[in-house]
């Protein structure tokens, strides 16, 4: 029997109110001391990585937030049977307490904005004073002179792209514990950020974000949240919790590898 | 609570957009068959020389910036750079290559490039 699982919780107690996850089958508790993985029974459907199941896995661990500390579980995450959800708790429990400790009452945001990157290197390009002469009477010397002007456009785009992350990244750090930014993922996402936020500090993130947005009316924002702790959970153990397919996955890339180069072992 | 309602966005669309741009580069694993392994290992190769010749490059601005560079310093650098740049986009038309797919997905370091 497979079992889907949907996440682990800080209890070991059966969930008290019927939730119902993909396929409409019935969630329930597998516990492991004092903590438990929640899992619901699951036959693979030939179309089983849906819409529709990506919002069921979501709405579960929604439900379970409002009772438990969830420590989410990837989507699509699928184990033989009992003994291996144990056998995965047993090599987790550790980091599964640990993160549970650190994420409890907490809850995370996600914000996006969008910049006029168009007018923002326009504007650059218009008044940036940082000249530099380089002659003109060789096309070695043009193809320099071309790439240094690209080079401080680029410059004081990144330094400006710079600036406005810091103004928006003190307001929010104020009431958030942890985060994590990536910057200029595309010339016009200006920042993709999600912040870990204590629950009692909820709506004073959320005021931080009306504040930023109101200053800069030209950028365009994604607010989302309060959301379990996607981005958050860090595990001190990799990689050996491959799936089952994603194991015969691997197992037949290795395979096709040693036809292909002659060996017998890689 | 509903996915809608923990989303907030005047510009639905344009999020969509860019996040698909930002993950569409990048794929998580790469995928080695004998099929494109050829491919694979040439993506690999040339986006570390590709690396290599984007930090000439910026280096070579610097020097630019900073004055550093005699004429004849800088038609020799125009002159490297020029080549290496012609040769890269020779390589990558061979192996069917696109600028956006010279880079490498360092997990929770972000992307080489």
């Amino acid at each position: 029997m497979k079992l889907y699982t949907y996440g682990i919780i800080d209890s070991s107690s059966q969930i008290n109110k019927p939730i119902y996850g993909l396929e409409g089958a019935g969630v329930y508790n597998i516990p492991y001391c004092d903590i438990g993985a929640v899992v619901s029974e699951f036959t693979e459907p030939r179309q089983s990585k849906t819409e529709s199941s990506v919002l069921a896995h979501e709405e579960v661990i929604e439900r379970l937030m409002e009772h438990f500390t969830v420590l989410p579980v990837r989507f699509h995450t699928i184990f033989n049977g009992r003994d291996g959800v144990i056998s995965m708790m047993q090599s987790y429990y550790k980091d599964f307490r640990n993160n549970i400790d650190r994420l409890r009452n907490k809850v995370e945001f996600g914000i996006k904005v969008i910049w006029p990157s168009g007018k923002i290197k326009e504007h650059i390009i218009n008044t940036c004073d940082k000249k530099v002469s380089i002659p003109d009477d060789s096309s070695n010397k043009r193809f320099i002179r071309e790439k240094f002007e690209k080079y401080r456009i680029d410059e004081e785009f990144e330094k400006k792209a710079n600036k406005y992350i810091n103004v928006m990244d003190i307001f929010f750090s104020k009431y958030a514990a942890e985060k994590k930014l990536k910057k200029l993922k595309t010339e016009n996402l200006l920042l993709d950020a999600v912040y870990l936020v204590e629950k009692d500090k909820q709506n004073d993130f959320r005021q931080a974000f009306e504040h930023i947005k109101s200053g800069r009316p030209d950028f365009k924002y994604l607010f989302s949240g309060p959301w379990p702790s996607y981005n958050f959970v860090i595990l001190s153990k990799k990689n050996d919790l491959l799936k089952d397919s994603e194991q015969k996955d691997l197992f037949n890339k290795v395979i096709q590898l040693q036809d292909l180069v002659g060996a017998d072992k890689i | 609570m509903t996915l809608n309602s923990m989303i907030e966005t005047d510009f639905p669309e344009e999020f969509v957009e860019e996040m698909g741009k930002s993950q569409n580069v990048l794929p998580k694993r790469i995928d080695a068959n004998p099929k494109n392994v050829e491919k694979g290992l040439a993506k690999l190769v040339l986006t570390l020389i590709e690396l290599i010749r984007k930090l000439l490059e910026k280096q070579a601005m610097r020097r630019v910036e900073a004055g550093s560079l005699s004429d004849e310093q800088i038609e020799n650098v125009g002159e490297t750079l020029m080549k290496l740049e012609s040769k890269m986009e020779e390589l990558k038309q061979i192996f069917g290559l696109k600028d956006e797919e010279l880079n490498l997905n360092l997990g929770p370091l972000g992307d080489l490039m």
